[in-house]
């Protein structure tokens, strides 16, 4: 028989470096929040005590950051998480407040009830044909409504030990059980990813849809186990920070939804599916962490989060956007491109008609300003 | 020719509504062999070979696979009868190493904790003796997303996956050479013939007759859903087969 041997295309720098691409955004603005800390505030930001405040802070989004990387690489979303801590959360601790349930009967229930709302969403999403977005959304409202009609204005406080000891507890007294907690849903996670067939068909899944169908793999089935996954650890999660707390109210984990899609996609997992990250999506809750508690130590307000967030995103999918376009057909651009053609000077001029609009409307404003009246 | 065939369809007509698609097609593939259907764009090349991969279902005629009536009620049946295509748009997944793909769907498992657990040491194992014993390709890695290999490799990676798991027969390829370079064209008649040279029967389908010139035993000429003739390769030349194709020889 005749050998055949096909030598690998050329591969390019970019093309080698791909495998290690999703941590290196992340690392990077890590250690830039580091240098910078290191000038600002050495410290008061590099004490031991921080640094574990840091640690507890991620442990809280490492489960959830590693269902959601599973959900974003079969090119799916879920912006329903919050809701569904609050909601799983809630009703356990109505059955161990109100009717006196055990606590590890709480703990199971939350997360069974979470992984329940996972599935409704996948059944959504895939029986139903809502697209993921949009279901997930309208069911992010649907849960935040049950948790307000449950627990109205309430406030539940006060639970069994078990229940703080996921919050906040230490093992042997030193190691902080939630950091254990996160880190060993993020290890099982990249085992699933790995050695399973629903990891193999979640990579499959989110790189080319139809291929998979061809291939015989059931996608609506795994797309829904990624769904229940997701559900469930959100629950997970909702525990944690019920023990954190030792409180939980209907409006709880507001920002679950962003600050975890915001970690994986920083860390690399690719929103167009496909590229999944583990190892990336545990550097991008360090680094949400770090950067709010930077943040907090340099005594800026908290509303600044919410700014810092939105836009540690929107550079880092810029930025693989930017990578992924450039290897794939060399074209030069960036910011200089955006100058040079005829397309790009309409543009310009259109940003330069409404910023000169507001600008006028602005002064006229305040040719035509009175006393002002008190709010409020 | 006295061997019989290993595939054979025998009077095949397959009407879409009131449009006749083929009128009356027989073919004949023999194990060891390529054969090479050539045609004009709508001459039923396409919907011969799905009805030969069990995709449609003809309106009338029979296969016969080894002598034997043979009926399928979908793709699936042609899979395990030992009868695969490869596409030109091929379903590979970018993102996943050449292993992960050829095991796709079928993946090898071994137990941990007595669950089944994906056995990646394995299928890598295996994907390179399929690939370098049956194909004789060599990649230089299989560690690489599919993505980053090259047209001809990834053609590799989805004939191994056919030749691994359906104990495959009958290989019907449908242009594989009309997205690759020269070189790539190249490498990939240099596959057909490896795996003809193994004994399994290949259907070919191609605008390029240099390349049916190089590579078939027999070509099959379509036109308006009808075969106007198979000729041996060695037996008639470009300008032959031309004609057949366009209709001048019946017109001359």
């Amino acid at each position: 028989m005749t050998d055949i041997t096909m030598p690998a295309r050329q591969r390019s720098i970019k093309e080698r470096m791909e495998p290690y691409m999703s941590i290196i955004a992340p690392v990077s603005m890590i250690l830039m929040i580091v240098l910078l800390m290191a000038i600002l505030e050495p410290a008061r930001y590099f004490r031991l005590s921080n640094l574990e405040i840091i640690l507890l802070e991620s442990a809280l989004y490492m489960p959830m950051a590693m269902a959601m990387t599973f959900v974003i690489t079969q090119r799916g979303i879920d912006l329903s998480i919050g809701s569904i801590a609050a909601l799983s959360t809630i009703c356990s601790a109505f059955l161990m407040k109100v009717y006196g349930y055990p606590a590890w009967a709480g703990v199971a229930i939350a997360i069974s009830l979470g992984a329940c709302m996972g599935l409704i969403n996948g059944l959504i999403i895939t029986r139903f044909r809502v697209p993921d977005l949009i279901g997930t959304l309208a069911m992010d409202l649907v849960y935040r409504g049950f948790a307000l009609v449950i627990a109205k204005g309430l406030v539940l406080a006060r639970f069994p030990d078990l229940i703080t000891d996921i919050g906040r507890g230490r093992l042997n007294g030193f190691l902080p059980i939630p950091v254990i907690i996160g880190l060993v849903t993020m290890i099982a996670g990249y085992f699933i990813l790995r050695r399973t067939y629903f990891g193999r068909y979640t990579v499959a899944i989110g790189s080319d849809p139809q291929a998979a169908e061809l291939t015989g793999i059931a996608v609506d089935r795994y797309k829904i186990y990624a769904y229940v996954l997701m559900g469930a650890m959100a629950g997970l999660a909702g525990v944690m920070l019920l023990g954190k707390l030792n409180a939980v109210q209907a409006t709880s984990a507001p920002l679950f939804n962003l600050h975890v899609i915001a970690a994986v996609v920083v860390g690399g997992t690719s929103l167009f599916g496909g590229r999944a990250s583990l190892l990336g999506s545990l550097a991008g809750v360090l680094l949400l962490s770090m950067m709010i508690n930077a943040l907090v130590t340099l005594r800026i307000e908290f509303f600044w989060q919410s700014v810092g967030s939105g836009v540690v995103i929107v550079t880092s999918v810029a930025l693989y956007t930017w990578l992924q376009k450039k290897d794939r057909d060399g074209s030069a651009g960036g910011l200089m491109g955006l100058f040079a053609s005829r397309e790009a000077q309409r543009l310009i001029k259109f940003t330069a008609a409404i910023i000169g609009i507001l600008l006028l409307l602005l002064a006229l404003g305040y040719f035509g300003a009175g006393t002002p009246s008190r709010s409020g | 020719m006295s061997r019989s065939p290993l595939i054979s369809m025998h009077g095949i007509v397959k009407r879409f509504g009131g449009v006749t698609a083929l009128e009356n097609v027989d073919l004949e593939a023999y194990a060891g062999e390529v054969l090479a259907i050539v045609g004009d764009n709508g001459a039923g090349k396409s919907t011969l070979i799905k009805i030969l991969t069990g995709v449609y279902q003809p309106t009338e005629g029979s296969i016969k696979l080894d002598g034997a009536e043979f009926k399928m009620a979908n793709h699936s049946d042609a899979i395990a009868a030992g009868i695969d295509a490869v596409y030109q748009n091929l379903a590979i997944a970018d993102h996943l190493t050449p292993p992960e793909n050829l095991f796709l769907g079928a993946e090898l498992t071994k137990s941990f904790l007595g669950f089944p657990v994906l056995d990646n040491a394995r299928m890598r194992q295996e994907a390179e003796r399929v690939l370098s014993e049956r194909l004789g390709v060599k990649l230089k890695s299989m560690d690489v997303l599919t993505e980053s290999l090259s047209g001809g490799q990834r053609q590799a990676v989805a004939i191994a996956r056919a030749v691994y798991h359906t104990g495959l027969r009958v290989l019907v390829m449908d242009e594989p050479t009309a997205a690759l370079g020269p070189q790539e064209t190249a490498r990939t008649l240099k596959l057909i013939k490896t795996l003809r040279e193994q004994g399994l029967a290949i259907i070919l389908i191609s605008h390029s007759l240099d390349d049916v010139f190089d590579v078939s035993d027999r070509i099959q000429v379509m036109r308006r859903g009808q075969r106007v003739g198979t000729v041996d390769t060695k037996d008639t030349d470009n300008a032959e087969v031309l004609g057949m194709i366009v209709g001048a020889s019946a017109a001359a």
